[in-house]
């Protein structure tokens, strides 16, 4: 980390210590939107720590957005920083500032015709009922076109993950200004989907990490038999499987910051698919060391253990992206296998 | 407290990449197209390979070059046992000298041990072995019963190692002895002897293991005399010798390619038409081991800095052997019915193996025990 990610990562920790606490949480999850959160993210120039200074952004790199939304989701903060981001890059790219949002973005199917009339509906759209506008991708006659829409043009059902953030169903049959209406890259779909899973990964990591903290201190503070549970060897036994799967994570989570920029499929399929892998053998083991206090509503550990079985399954799970980087290695074939692994 | 793990994202560096080109070439014209490669570092031994390999440069490699080394980075060495392990080659006579008796002699041994044994080590002349586990002692090893006495002008080595890879073929062993009666300090009065194993008061019985050879040994010492000049460190100091040795030990790519063969030659069986099934497989195997790797030379790093990660070479080594006992047993079951001598040879070869992965170095349980620790458990 250098020292302006020291900075970076000290101030969130301050605010979110602050303005996510487990009650925050709770209320977003029963239809409260963290607003005094987001508000002091965005003011703090946290939304946008990796955006240009001319596109409204903080001037940083994207490294500091990445860290940015790792940290916050080992608090579970209830706010869409990767949507925002990903909307941030996405309009950036076309001279576009994001405004303090939030900004989500839509995966689905939308068609824009010439008169900018755009149709087309989306599912699994993250805090769309609380965000300001909505970026999306739709088919025109002449190609792909990135749609920057408010939210108020859309008809939208309420849909929550199982971990309680909204997962909105949008529809829309609008009419779009022209100002907001950009030709992009054939590849946009993809790269979207790429940027997705890159994020998720980085905060299954970050969720991750927070959960083993969580663990080392129950089983430390537990008392059962006369004794902290953690001098059990059963229990270190589980604990040193937990930790070496959160370092596992983190490990991958630092390749995928490093590809972030170039959106290397490999590496982002590798991240996504092994930090997935962790999370199902680590919400295992925090649980069963947490006990039945662990799978009260009450306990904030279910705050990450839900997203984490949410996250994994967002944008490819991990069988999905074990397929492409599988598919890479075969075409490179048994007496090149090696060379491809040690080129990565 | 948990002050969360250390593993620091670390690129090789270029002269470690052009290294890796003069190894690869280097083992296209050694390694014999017609022997199926070892599926298991522990399991092939060649001394006219590793002499060809010491002629290279590549045993001792980053000691310093008044004693025959090429004073390379640690992270040049780490390129070379890789692509070693990779490529299967029979790497078995010189591995310990090079991964643990050099470090050790540099670190603890005096003037005279580095200069006798060093250039040796690296010439591929002399190979070493460990001599740790007892019949009595595996993983407590704070329990060893072997011991030597003062005696004149040295000491006389009374006892018995066992699972000692290569005992019977290698030059010397550096020995863990007890040289002071057990006290309440389990750990205190251990030293390190340097053994010859050619010795006539030195008996060296092989053990069969399960798999039908004979690669590991019982070794007997009976008024074994050591002269003074073969203790390495500090009379008392064994402990702490060996400890030290751990990171080395315990974090290199051998703790987790033990059964890339076996990957490789599934490639093979499928690359021409795989199953979806089978590239998912493939890529989480993939996936698996190209983050193993990460974290080895993430440790690789930190050991080449001077830092003595114990925590880290454990994880690595535990989490490494866990994914090589999956390997073969997933793959068994994803491989068409009809598949190659050649595949079934690998796959028979790495199961029957297996069950060494999570025993040598370090059980699984201990290395657990390692981790818990450093999690601040106990």
């Amino acid at each position: 980390m250098n020292e302006q990610q020291q900075l970076i990562s000290e101030t969130l920790r301050r605010l979110l210590t602050d303005l996510c606490t487990p009650d925050i949480v709770d209320k977003s999850e029963s239809g409260i939107f963290a607003e005094n959160l987001w508000r002091a993210l965005t003011e703090t120039g946290l939304t946008a720590a990796g955006l240009g200074l001319k596109v409204g952004g903080s001037g940083g790199d994207i490294e500091d957005s990445l860290l940015v939304i790792r940290e916050a989701a080992r608090f579970a903060a209830p706010v869409p920083l990767a949507e925002h981001f990903i909307a941030g890059l996405l309009l950036s790219e076309q001279g576009q500032s994001i405004g303090p949002g939030p900004v989500t973005i839509a995966t689905g199917k939308f068609f824009i015709s010439d008169d900018l009339s755009l149709s087309g509906t989306a599912n699994n759209v993250a805090f769309a009922r609380w965000s300001s506008e909505v970026v999306l991708v739709a088919q025109a006659a002449d190609g792909l076109k990135l749609c920057r829409v408010p939210t108020s043009g859309f008809d939208i059902i309420q849909k929550n993950s199982m971990a309680g953030e909204p997962r909105d169903a949008l529809n829309v049959n609008t009419k779009v200004v022209e100002e907001s209406v950009f030709s992009v890259d054939p590849k946009t779909h993809e790269r979207i989907k790429l940027m997705g899973a890159a994020l998720r990964a980085l905060m299954m990591s970050g969720a991750l990490e927070s959960v083993l903290e969580m663990t080392v201190k129950y089983s430390t503070e537990r008392s059962q038999f006369g004794k902290p549970i953690s001098k059990f060897q059963a229990i270190q036994q589980q604990m040193a499987i937990l930790a070496g799967e959160v370092a596992a994570s983190q490990m991958a989570s630092h390749a995928v910051v490093d590809s972030f920029p170039n959106l290397s499929e490999l590496d982002i399929a590798i991240g996504k698919a092994r930090i997935g892998e962790a999370v199902s053998i680590c919400t295992d083991i925090a649980h069963q060391v947490h006990g039945a206090m662990g799978y009260t509503l009450e306990h904030s550990l279910n705050h990450r253990t839900r997203r984490l079985w949410g996250w994994r399954e967002e944008y490819g799970n991990e069988r999905e992206w074990q397929e492409i980087v599988g598919r890479h290695f075969a075409a490179q074939g048994a007496d090149k296998l090696w060379g491809a692994m040690t080129a990565l | 407290m948990f002050q969360g793990l250390a593993f620091e994202p670390f690129d090789l560096p270029a002269e470690a990449e052009l290294i890796r080109e003069e190894v690869r070439e280097f083992l296209a014209r050694e390694l014999d197209p017609g022997t199926l490669p070892n599926s298991d570092f522990n399991a092939g031994e060649s001394a006219e390979f590793s002499r060809k390999l010491g002629a290279q440069g590549w045993i001792g490699m980053t000691w310093p070059k008044e004693y025959g080394g090429l004073g390379k980075s640690f992270l040049e060495r780490y390129v070379v046992t890789e692509e070693l392990l990779a490529a299967g080659a029979p790497v078995g006579c010189h591995w310990i000298a090079d991964r643990q008796t050099g470090p050790l002699m540099l670190k603890f041994g005096t003037e005279e041990q580095k200069q006798r044994f060093l250039p040796k080590i690296i010439s591929g002349d002399y190979f070493f072995s460990i001599g740790m586990s007892e019949p009595d002692s595996g993983s407590d090893l704070a329990s060893i019963r072997t011991s030597a006495t003062k005696t004149d002008g040295g000491w006389l080595l009374n006892g018995s190692k066992i699972w000692t890879s290569y005992a019977h073929t290698n030059h010397y062993m550096v020995t863990l002895v007890r040289t002071e009666p057990p006290s309440e300090n389990r750990h205190a009065g251990m030293s390190q002897l340097v053994v010859d194993l050619s010795d006539k008061n030195v008996t060296v019985t092989g053990i069969r293991n399960l798999s039908g050879e004979e690669d590991f040994n019982q070794v007997f010492f009976d008024d074994v005399f050591i002269p003074d000049d073969m203790l390495v460190g500090t009379p008392g100091n064994g402990w702490e010798q060996v400890m030290s040795e751990l990171g080395y030990e315990r974090s290199g790519p051998e703790r987790f390619l033990s059964a890339f063969r076996v990957i490789v030659e599934f490639t093979r069986e499928i690359e021409r038409s795989p199953s979806d099934e089978q590239l998912v497989l493939l890529g989480r195997l993939a996936s698996h081991l190209i983050t193993l790797r990460r974290m080895s030379i993430s440790v690789a790093a930190m050991l080449g800095a001077g830092k003595l990660p114990l925590t880290e070479a454990a994880l690595i080594k535990d989490l490494g052997n866990s994914y090589e006992r999956m390997v073969p047993e997933i793959i068994r079951l994803a491989v068409p019915e009809s598949c190659s001598q050649r595949f079934v040879d690998t796959l028979n070869e790495c199961i029957l193996h297996a069950p060494s992965f999570t025993l040598r170095g370090g059980t699984r349980e201990v290395l657990k025990g390692v981790i818990a620790r450093g999690l601040g458990l106990r």
